[in-house]
């Protein structure tokens, strides 16, 4: 049922009494995402930034060694191979109240081998780049593959795929590693200070990551793609402490990690906002509890985005659902037999899956299987339509969604690491009448509005979860009236889906994200955004206050 | 691929340190050779033999420190390495928590590397799995899992005169089973060593089969406080969090379930039932788990909780120079003691209770209470009359180790357990009174 829509922005600022006191009651965090990554993706990844960046690489160095590798596993019986040359640079600045706490940078760099003999996936990786070693790894690897074939029920069917060969370079204007730690450092200390300047506040943390992460992927059926992807995460947090009551709270800002480069940190504005997040932390200190029960929540695009990945990206992953996670990750509620027809939410619910999504930390133009990305529907009006897939998994589900070549999920955190299925950016479609926050809190009579990532646990067929949040506002009709602590809401996937009855416009879709998508064994860390616009939803919402210890 | 010796190890911190111009440096090299081998459908799926080499370098020159880490050990690499260290140091604001670096001492005598554990390869791999799909198929289950081994030479080094040397194995199995159809069952079973010839896969495997088997049918069972038995992978997914909040800096700074609210900590005060003990031993001779930190100090014998008391806390070496404490790092090992009560003698001494195999997607909710939540998976039983008498729906828990602890009825006899991270953790499994299921969970 969708209500109707009461009130504009404008009565709404104006009805919210607290709003000119308390400064802003409603953050409007000073946050200019990467150009394109307020809007749904296109269909293509965004154009390539310099491409010169690629061609002093040291990868190219190595290039010989790749096809090499890739011969002598031919040589060796492998009807299939792929080298991948992966060099990671990782750069973590943090910083504590007034000073700083780590400077950090880590250089990985490396060959990872994989082969198809006999039917059967073989792997071996390396750091040590030299013929002989090269020559060896060609034949663990094919000799792995082969003892493991002895094993398998079925033989690994991959799509038939042109031979690509391109490069791409994630759009960025400022190249993280030519800002001085000390530069950063001192922003961080400057967003701290200002934030332990707020009676109340005990500590102030702050961190810029950064990740440079370059690959060049050869292929026995000619395939060459050579790119380059930046990501950067500024984060920001105060704690406020009672030392009298024995009461402590703690307040992250939401700016999301992009796939940008240093510009996004600056554009974040960290220390404009780092006074609110300070009065932040002393209000949530100060704040009602929480009355559990079933609810009305608005789950802003902050928070929303974390179980969008949850109910939705993991379930809609082929492997899972098919039982190749079943020892960790775990499998699905989501039955592929049942692709067309089931339905998951109602005719609010389109989700999206993409890797060319602008900001998008999981968007490249090629995946590690070299099949160029792309974007597509998952969930269709509430119904499930398609899956998360890769080369090697295309043949299980053609028949439903005619999958000819995989939808290019594949991924690989390391030359060490396998490539197999990992989650595209999926994002929820925004509503078609254009409807603003505001709007939202001003048709809801009775709920709570909940900001940015708090703690978060779901099962493993990904039915049941359990979410928390950064900041919470009671809603009384249609006004913000009193923050709350200690919200975290509960329910089913299905049910929560088919609750949702409002949400936002195209003008408030936002990307969230995590560098951190953990999935795989050995573990393996994907990096992945979310949009979506602010939507309404009901829920079992819980306390986690938990007794006095 | 054997991993360094000693003497190789020690020619590359010697190679760092002598390459200095920053005063102080403190260097570690990590170089493991892992093998795995992951199956699901009754299949293998991918596998690997991996090599990664791991070499970091932290430079300080008058308070300003920084770390550059890098992956190549040839000498033109290190020497690059160190360079980067000394110069992102340079550009560093002073850190006015600085300490020097650790300065040599001695290190516990650890025995953990198994030559056979060692030596393990993709056809090794290939006859474990060959034993789980046996015993798979013998229980008609359908079968998942991961094999993994590694060795691996871990060295650190300090300018002011550590030096630490390192050689361990490690393997570990963890399978689940699933009974499919319209009956649906799923059960789990794993195991951990530094021995290849302690993983009874076999064993293991037929473990979980059963898990599955009689998982299927679930009676439904409304939330609630219930006594629960809990596996010992299961209390030590909980315990962990009573771990990481065993901080004497947080616990001082008042940001802590530890912290007094009249100031202080409460270190001394009788805080679980008086059967916890709680304690590291990195050189315990079944569990063996690493003698030094990657910065040099060494992980000691140490008493966490005796009979139910908190007697010592987590105490960084900085913090431990402002409060006049000794220094202790974040354990290596975790040891919670019990009793030679064996599991199933402590089913037959309840009369109703809920046995947990596992917990899942476990997340913290408030550090006030150390409050948790997550879910029971893979093997949640009632226990009636001393018997197991059928599988019940699966449950979201929230509730806290501090009170798993504290509402312990019984304790069995101690097991090492999975963990993903490299602790070491040996628990029991423990009857826990009044544990709080808040909702049911649809996942088999």
């Amino acid at each position: 049922m969708m209500p109707a829509m009461s009130t504009s922005r404008r009565s709404f600022l104006r009805t919210t009494g607290l709003a000119a006191g308390a400064g802003l009651l409603w953050p409007s965090w000073a946050q200019a995402d990467p150009p394109g990554s307020r809007t749904p993706a296109p269909v293509k990844p965004p154009s390539s930034a310099d491409l010169a960046l690629l061609s002093a690489s040291p990868l190219l160095n190595d290039e010989l060694l790749a096809k090499r590798a890739i011969e002598a596993a031919q040589r060796a019986g492998a009807s299939y191979a792929d080298a991948r040359l992966v060099a990671w640079r990782r750069e973590r600045v943090s910083v504590r109240d007034d000073h700083v706490s780590d400077v950090h940078r880590s250089s990985e760099y490396g060959l990872g081998l994989r082969v198809i003999a006999d039917g059967a996936w073989g792997f071996a990786a390396t750091p040590r780049l030299d013929p002989k070693s090269i020559d060896g790894l060609a034949k663990r690897a094919v000799s792995a593959a082969k003892i493991n074939a002895t094993l398998r029920r079925e033989r690994v069917e991959l799509a038939p795929l042109a031979a690509i060969s391109g490069s791409w370079v994630a759009p960025h204007r400022v190249d993280p590693w030519t800002i001085s730690p000390k530069h950063k450092a001192e922003l961080l200390i400057s967003a701290t200070t200002s934030a332990l300047a707020i009676a109340g506040v005990a500590h102030a943390s702050a961190l810029v990551d950064s990740q440079r992460e370059e690959k060049l992927f050869l292929s026995s059926e000619g395939a060459r793609v050579h790119q380059l992807m930046v990501r950067v995460r500024p984060q920001l947090s105060a704690t406020a402490v009672d030392r009298r009551r024995g009461q402590f709270a703690s307040r992250d800002h939401e700016i999301a990690p992009m796939l940008a480069g240093w510009e996004h940190v600056e554009d974040a504005k960290l220390v404009d906002d780092a006074a609110q997040i300070g009065e932040d932390a002393v209000r949530k200190l100060h704040a009602a509890p929480v009355e559990p029960g079933e609810r009305t929540v608005i789950l802003d695009p902050s928070n929303l985005w974390l179980t969008i990945h949850e109910s939705i990206g993991h379930p809609t992953e082929l492997d899972r659902a098919l039982g190749l996670e079943a020892n960790f990750a775990g499998t699905s509620f989501l039955d592929p037999a049942k692709t067309g027809a089931y339905e998951l939410g109602n005719e609010l619910a389109n989700f999206v899956a993409d890797r060319t999504q602008p900001g998008g930390l999981a968007t490249c133009a090629w995946d590690d299987d070299g099949v160029g990305t792309e974007r597509w529907q998952l969930v269709k009006a509430g119904k499930l339509v398609d899956w998360q897939t890769t080369r090697d998994q295309a043949h299980w589900i053609r028949d439903k969604t005619g999958d000819e070549r995989g939808h290019a999920c594949s991924y690989a955190d390391s030359y060490s690491s396998v490539a197999f299925q990992r989650m595209p950016n999926i994002s929820l479609t925004p509503g078609r009448e254009g409807y603003t926050t505001e709007d939202l809190i001003n048709a809801t009579d009775d709920g709570i509005l909940i900001s940015g990532r708090g703690s978060w646990s779901i099962d493993q067929q990904r039915y049941n979860f359990q979410f928390s949040g950064q900041y919470f506002w009671e809603i009384k009709h249609g006004r913000l009236t009193k923050p709350l602590r200690d919200v975290a809401y509960q329910a089913n996937t299905v049910d929560f889906w088919r609750s949702m009855d409002m949400l936002g416009g195209e003008g408030s879709f936002r990307l969230g994200g995590s560098f951190g998508d953990g999935k795989g064994e050995p573990g393996q860390s994907n990096a992945v955004s979310h949009g979506c616009p602010p939507a309404r939803f009901r829920v079992n919402v819980v306390s986690t206050a938990g007794g006095k210890g | 691929m054997a991993t360094l010796t000693k003497a190789q190890a020690k020619a590359i911190t010697d190679t760092l340190l002598g390459a200095a111009m920053a005063p102080e440096l403190v260097v570690s090299v990590r170089d493991r050779s892992h093998g795995h081998v992951r199956f699901a459908r009754n299949q293998p799926t991918t596998e690997g033999d991996v090599e990664t080499l791991t070499i970091s370098v932290t430079a300080s020159i008058g308070g300003r420190s920084a770390t550059a880490v890098g992956n190549r050990s040839d000498k033109a690499s290190l020497l690059a390495l160190v360079t980067e260290a000394e110069e992102l140091a340079a550009l560093s604001p002073v850190d006015p928590e600085h300490l020097p670096p650790v300065g040599s001492g001695t290190y516990l005598d650890v025995p953990g590397h198994d030559k056979a554990t060692a030596r393990l390869g993709a056809k090794d791999r290939a006859e474990h799995l060959q034993q789980a799909l046996t015993a798979a198929e013998a229980a008609t289950v359908e079968l998942a899992g991961f094999l993994q081994h590694h060795e691996q030479s871990a060295a650190v080094a300090t300018s002011a005169g550590a030096f630490g040397f390192q050689a361990s194995t490690a393997a570990s199995l963890t399978t689940t089973c699933r009974t499919l159809g319209a009956d649906p069952g799923s059960g789990w079973a794993g195991i951990e060593s530094h021995r290849i010839a302690s993983i009874d896969t076999g064993g293991i495997t037929a473990l979980a089969g059963e898990k599955a088997d009689i998982s299927r049918s679930p009676k439904s069972l409304d939330p609630g406080d219930y006594l629960v038995i809990l596996e010992p992978q299961a209390v030590a997914e909980l315990l962990e969090f009573l771990v990481d909040a065993l901080d004497a800096r947080a616990a001082d700074e008042g940001r802590s379930w530890l912290s007094h609210p009249d100031g202080g900590t409460r270190v001394g005060e009788s805080l679980f039932h008086t059967s916890i003990t709680l304690r590291a031993d990195p050189a315990d001779r079944a569990n063996p788990a690493a003698a030094f930190t990657d910065t040099g100090e060494a992980h000691k014998i140490v008493p966490f909780i005796v009979d139910g008391v908190v007697e010592n806390l987590v105490r960084s070496r900085y913090w431990a120079d402002k409060t006049g404490i000794p220094a202790i790092p974040r354990p290596s090992s975790v040891l919670l003691d019990g009793s030679d009560v064996d599991l199933l003698e402590l089913v037959r001494a309840v009369d109703r209770a809920v046995l947990v195999t596992r917990f899942w997607y476990n997340r913290s909710l408030d550090p006030r209470t150390i409050l948790a939540t997550g879910l029971t998976r893979d093997g949640t039983f009632l226990v009636e009359q001393g018997k197991i008498t059928t599988a019940v729906n699966n449950f979201r828990y929230n509730d806290s180790p501090v009170k798993m602890l504290r509402n312990a009825v019984a304790l069995g006899r101690p097991q090492r357990v999975v963990t993903r991270g490299g602790t070491v953790m040996v628990v029991p499994p423990i009857v826990v009174k009044e544990f709080h299921f808040a909702s049911r969970s649809d996942a088999i």
